[in-house]
């Protein structure tokens, strides 16, 4: 288990890098409305992983309808803005989350829904399930039980909105600056050769997001091990650029 | 001056079509949701769709075609606009005619092809493939309304027809003067807007909504604009054809309306159709009716 | 001496420095300059093309048979004339520079690559200076075994396809030859005027059967429906350029044909005339209907193909089509649109070919399973191609929309729906395959194996540039194109389109330059409207939503085989090659035949009985 002081603290970086320049002009002339409207539309990925995917149907359907919120079910996480994890994840299955975060456009939230993604809830003594989601991604909202129904996860969404709302929910920028953390977790997890295609270093530099805690000795182990992911440039002249795989 | 005069045409006419667009897309929702006993979304709903996908920090990019799909697919729309002739404004109505905004009409989706192309996700590929097929299935039996439509009226020009419907009122009607060809056109018109039962290009549990597998921020942001102006194109040319268009806006607005909602309304009730199904149907009924429509109106 | 003596005097120049110099290192370029000057020689009669000028006559000229053999150009000849060293040009150009090294590394014969290249210029030239129909046929055949020898280049396959061409092309010979024996027999002279001046007069079944020889004889060259197997194959066997060449211009000589003998001397209006019998339609209407189904037919057999070149080829097989319908037409849209398209098609054929010639050339194969992603290793022949495939799928603002729309316009005016109907089809079946042939290789996944492929070198990228920036301007400001076919149309009797630079001046008309325009400008909003959205970043072609996956380069990740399922699951049994069936049964036939007839003539092989026919036949004209 982790110690405690390990797990970074929210308040230290707000503070820290409360500052970090929005790259897009119009966020930065009318940011207000741009949060109003970003909370007013949530896409989600929803994950369905565990059980309590199955509360999701009945929460979108007549009964509860989410599209009165503005939230939409999308199916790539490219559209996606909110992450649904809804119930326990298995080490494979973490994987892949990790994966289809990454290339979720920021501003990017995740939403544990179910006991078993905070804690591990009942298959706490499963050696294949990961149990703290949050170790792993920073994870905005957690909606516990088991399984939460439909009224509390619309309540939960509810205060995701209000949290983009006063801009206070910016835990995506936590898995630049921190990347390092969250990086060290996954790879006691999964190996230490784990890589995903989504350079997030490269994009951490992209958006001005790095801090000195993005990079450390698990980002170098990733360096180590990872084939350079550039994207591809324009080549009129003999430049050779260096692809995964090219040096199979 | 007569020139200044156009070009505020020419501006006025893609902001409008946004604009009408954007309460079409709304209405298409409402319409969905109310079918499915839900509440649907808010009214500004559209809008905050855009400026959220707009206003991502992450774009995500493919590489420069990937860009210029986006930028075809909106500009192409933009151009198009100016062409179709809406109450109290021509724009370029005789320069080109309905067979000339026909294919300008297909240069977005060839943006919008090329730019799903470049972001080399089968998912995508797959989709543009399923596209084209299912524009194969509806584009020939709308070249049918479309000649019909040219025959009835001696024109191609859009602008001569609809002054020739208001002129002559009611019954010079294209929906009175060829009815078949009018229900042709209904019939294709979920296809052309891409709507259910015949979206299986987009797919979402199969292929990952297919083109827009690889969509994030403003290029989907751009796919939504496109969306409000192929809703109104739609509605106009129909208007435009069977209604008798329209002098004043007042008369003008329930008609478009009324032609997006009618398809929105039946969408709903039929499942999805597989693609060979979709050029089956299209080549069966609405290519029978738009062929005894044409028999009928050439005699 | 005249202006056409010049350009003839300089065409067979070029002949013998291809074949003199040819292997050289600058003789391509010798060559391609020696066409530069060609092309001077045909802008001194450039009056001809605005009519200004009706005719230019060769100073040259023979007696046979108390007939005067007249070599001439007018606007007709003047605007094939003008495609043909345009595209003897840049073909040659193209092959001037690392092409050519490379084709002559590799063993072949460069000298005889532009000897044959040259001599098809020439022998074309030949042709369309033909001034009676004596002249007209020895320009034929001299074309067609200089179209043999350029396709039977590559040898092996190549050779078997240009015998296949060789012995198609002795058939239409034959039947071309048979019409003109007929109009010998009925007008008693080779001469365009007296065929003209008689055909008024003729019986309606030797009008029958004269018009279904020429047109077999003619349709051959052009590869009409069902004479249209020949031609892609042996076309996209052609070494590089020679199939840019080709596809661009040489089965256009089959439709130069025709125009001067079936439109100008025997007149549409006179086709109008014969009834079928026990039909609604008339001999207009069944060419328009051959047409259409050339239009239909060989696209959706180009829809099928998975070989870049043979899908271009056949291609072209289908927009010859086009041409014909708007040429059968004959109303004034329609064969200005007939007309245009030709030099419309040559433009981007060409290019399109020679895009598809540089991808071979950098990696090695244009099949279309095995290419991928090469927009970013070659733009500029991407934008060379896609400007190519905007233009063959007819949609603005490249100048194929509007030679198309000029088509379409000529069936609404015309009231022919299904006829419209057909000719929508094919350009909706050539959006499909273009898209195909595009995405396939310059879109989705790099390979692996191209992550090195550099832009194609500059002696190919220019004629390419030149070919793209041609399409567009001609799009653009289509009155530059439509003035010379106005001429065409003067003096081959046919009513003159009324034009003004933008397109076409009528009720319910075209201006392509506010078109144009405002797609232009709308692109540019379009783009405001994109940077209005924030700071994008470039991703690894890899990041790629793959449903959770992390991809490798060794994961082929790119949709490329059978890329229409759905609608080939619908249509696919459609195929059945029932031509190709055809084929093999008078193949057989002939074979049985003349192994019947071996004991006789102690020689089996067919193509060389009909031979000696043609030379039977031609000897006992001329002497
Ligand atoms: S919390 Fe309960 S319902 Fe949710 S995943 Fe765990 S076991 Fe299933």
């Amino acid at each position: 288990m982790n110690e405690l002081d390990k797990i970074p603290v929210r308040q230290e970086i707000s503070v820290a890098q409360g500052s970090v320049k929005r790259s897009n002009p119009l966020a930065n002339v009318f940011d207000e409305l741009v949060r109003f409207c970003q909370s007013r539309s949530m896409f989600m990925l929803h994950y369905c992983t565990g059980c309590g995917a199955i509360e999701l149907p009945p929460a979108m359907t007549s009964r509860f309808d989410m599209e009165r919120l503005g939230i939409q079910p999308m199916v790539t996480p490219r559209q996606a803005d909110i992450l649904l994890i809804t119930g326990y994840v298995s080490v494979k299955t973490l994987k892949r989350i990790i994966l289809t975060y990454e290339q979720m456009p920021a501003p990017k939230y995740v939403i544990g829904i179910c006991s078993c993604t905070v804690n591990g809830g009942m298959y706490w003594q499963s050696y294949a399930t990961a149990k703290v989601l949050k170790e792993y991604l920073p994870v905005d909202i957690y909606i516990a039980g088991c399984m939460p129904r439909p009224e509390a996860v619309i309540s939960g969404l509810r205060d995701l909105m209000g949290d983009i709302k006063s801009g206070s929910a910016s835990n995506w920028k936590r898995y630049f600056q921190n990347y390092d953390h969250y990086l060290g977790n996954q790879q006691k997890l999964f190996d230490e050769d784990w890589q995903t295609p989504t350079d997030i270093i490269a994009e951490a530099e992209h958006y001005g997001l790095i801090t000195d805690q993005t990079l450390g000795e698990h980002t170098a182990l990733l360096q180590k091990h990872q084939q350079p992911l550039e994207a591809l440039e324009f080549s009129l002249g003999e430049k050779r650029e260096k692809i995964r795989g090219e040096n199979q | 001056m007569h020139f200044l005069e156009l070009l505020v045409e020419l501006l006025l006419m893609p902001i409008l079509a946004f604009v009408i667009g954007l309460a079409m897309v709304l209405m298409m929702r409402r319409i969905g949701a109310r079918i499915q006993r839900r509440v649907g979304p808010p009214v500004l709903q559209p809008i905050y769709d855009i400026i959220k996908l707009y206003s991502k920090d992450t774009q995500i990019s493919h590489g420069l075609m990937h860009e210029i799909g986006i930028i075809m697919a909106v500009g192409g729309y933009i151009a198009a606009e100016t062409l179709l002739p809406v109450p109290g404004l021509d724009g370029l109505a005789d320069k080109g005619g309905a067979v000339t905004l026909a294919y300008m009409l297909m240069i977005p989706a060839l943006g919008m092809a090329l730019g799903v192309g470049q972001c080399a996700n089968p998912n995508g590929s797959i989709g543009i493939s399923r596209a084209l097929t299912a524009m194969l299935a509806y584009d020939i039996p709308f070249i049918l309304v479309i000649f019909g439509a040219s025959y009835v009226y001696g024109t191609t020009n859009l602008a001569e027809m609809i002054s020739i419907q208001q002129q002559q009122g009611v019954s010079s009607w294209g929906i009175v003067q060829m009815p078949l060809l009018a229900l042709t056109a209904l019939l294709i018109l979920p296809a052309i807007m891409g709507k259910h039962p015949f979206e299986i290009y987009v797919a979402p549990a199969e292929i990952a909504t297919g083109p827009m597998v690889e969509m994030s921020g403003k290029f989907m942001g751009g796919l939504f604009v496109m969306q409000c102006f192929q809703l109104y194109t739609a509605g106009v040319i129909f208007t435009t054809l069977f209604l008798g268009g329209g002098v004043y806006w007042i008369t003008f607005l329930p008609k478009i309306f009324l032609v997006v909602a009618i398809p929105m309304s039946v969408a709903y009730l039929f499942p999805r159709y597989r693609t060979e199904d979709v050029l089956r149907l299209m080549w069966k009924w609405p290519m029978l009716l738009g062929l005894i429509g044409l028999a009928v109106v050439m005699k | 001496m005249t202006a056409l003596d010049t350009l003839l005097l300089i065409s067979a120049i070029t002949v013998g420095v291809a074949l003199l110099a040819g292997n050289w290192r600058v003789g391509g370029w010798l060559v391609t300059i020696l066409y530069a000057l060609q092309g001077a020689a045909l802008l001194m009669m450039s009056g001809l093309g605005y009519s200004t000028l009706t005719v230019v006559q060769s100073s040259f000229s023979i007696e046979v048979l108390s007939e005067q053999l007249l070599w001439r150009f007018d606007a007709l000849s003047w605007f094939f004339a003008l495609i043909t060293i345009g595209a003897g040009l840049f073909s040659s150009w193209f092959a001037s520079g690392e092409w050519g090294e490379r084709y002559r590394d590799n063993g072949g014969s460069l000298r005889l690559f532009h000897g044959a290249l040259a001599l098809n210029v020439f022998t074309m030239l030949v042709l369309l200076a033909s001034g009676d129909l004596l002249t007209l046929f020895i320009g034929w055949e001299l074309v067609s075994w200089a179209s043999f020898l350029i396709m039977a280049l590559a040898g092996g396959k190549a050779f078997g396809y240009a015998m296949r061409y060789i012995s198609y092309a002795f058939a239409g010979a034959m039947a071309l030859l048979g019409g003109l024996l007929l109009i010998y027999a009925e007008v008693g002279s080779f001469d365009f005027q007296s065929l003209k001046e008689a055909a008024p007069q003729m019986q309606a079944s030797t009008l029958w059967l004269l018009v279904v020889l020429l047109t077999s004889g003619f349709g051959v060259k052009m590869a009409i429906l069902p004479f249209h197997l020949w031609q892609a194959k042996a076309y996209a066997q052609t070494p590089g350029p020679g199939a840019a060449f080709l596809g661009a211009i040489s089965s256009r000589m089959g439709l130069f044909a025709f125009i001067v003998v079936v439109v100008q001397l025997i007149g549409i209006s006179r086709l109008v005339e014969m009834e079928i019998p026990f039909t609604f339609l008339d001999a207009q209407d069944l060419l328009a209907w051959i047409a259409v189904f050339t239009i239909i037919i060989p696209t959706y057999i180009a829809l099928r193909q998975h070989d870049a070149r043979r899908l271009l080829a056949w291609h072209g097989v289908g927009q010859t089509g086009y041409m014909l319908l708007g040429i059968v037409i004959a109303n004034d849209l329609g064969s200005a649109g007939g007309l245009m398209h030709v030099f419309n098609y040559a433009s981007y054929q060409a290019m399109l070919f020679m895009v598809v010639v540089a991808v071979i050339h950098r990696t090695g194969t244009s099949d279309l399973n095995k290419l991928g992603g090469l927009f970013t290793r070659m733009p500029l022949s991407y934008l060379a191609m896609l400007i190519g495939i905007i233009g063959l799928a007819g949609l603005p603002p490249m100048n194929g929309f509007v030679s198309k729309w000029l088509i379409y316009r000529s069936l609404i005016v015309d009231g022919s729906p299904l006829l419209f109907l057909g000719a929508v089809i094919g350009t909706l079946g050539t959006i499909l395959s273009v898209y195909k042939l595009i995405h396939n290789i310059f879109l989705g996944q790099l390979r692996v194996e191209h992550v090195a492929v550099r832009e194609a070198p500059l002696s190919m990228v220019i004629p390419m540039m030149a070919l793209a920036v041609i399409v567009f301007v001609t799009g653009y400001f289509p009155g530059l194109v439509l003035d010379w076919t106005s001429a065409v149309q003067a003096s081959i009797g046919i009513p003159v389109l009324a034009h003004h630079l933008g397109g076409v001046s009528m009720k319910g008309g075209l201006d392509m330059i506010w078109i144009v325009s405002v797609l232009l400008i709308g692109f540019g909003f379009g783009t405001l409207v994109f940077f209005l959205g924030g700071r994008s970043r470039r991703v690894h072609q890899l990041d790629n939503y793959a449903g959770g996956h992390f991809l490798t380069a060794e994961t082929r990740y790119h949709y490329s085989d059978n890329f229409y399922p759905g609608l080939m699951h619908l249509i696919g049994p459609w195929y059945r090659n029932s031509f190709e069936w055809l084929e093999r049964g008078v193949i057989s036939a002939v074979d049985t035949l003349s192994t019947a007839m071996q004991g006789l003539y102690r020689n089996a092989h067919p193509s060389y009985l009909l031979l000696a026919a043609v030379v039977f036949a031609l000897s006992w004209v001329i002497v």
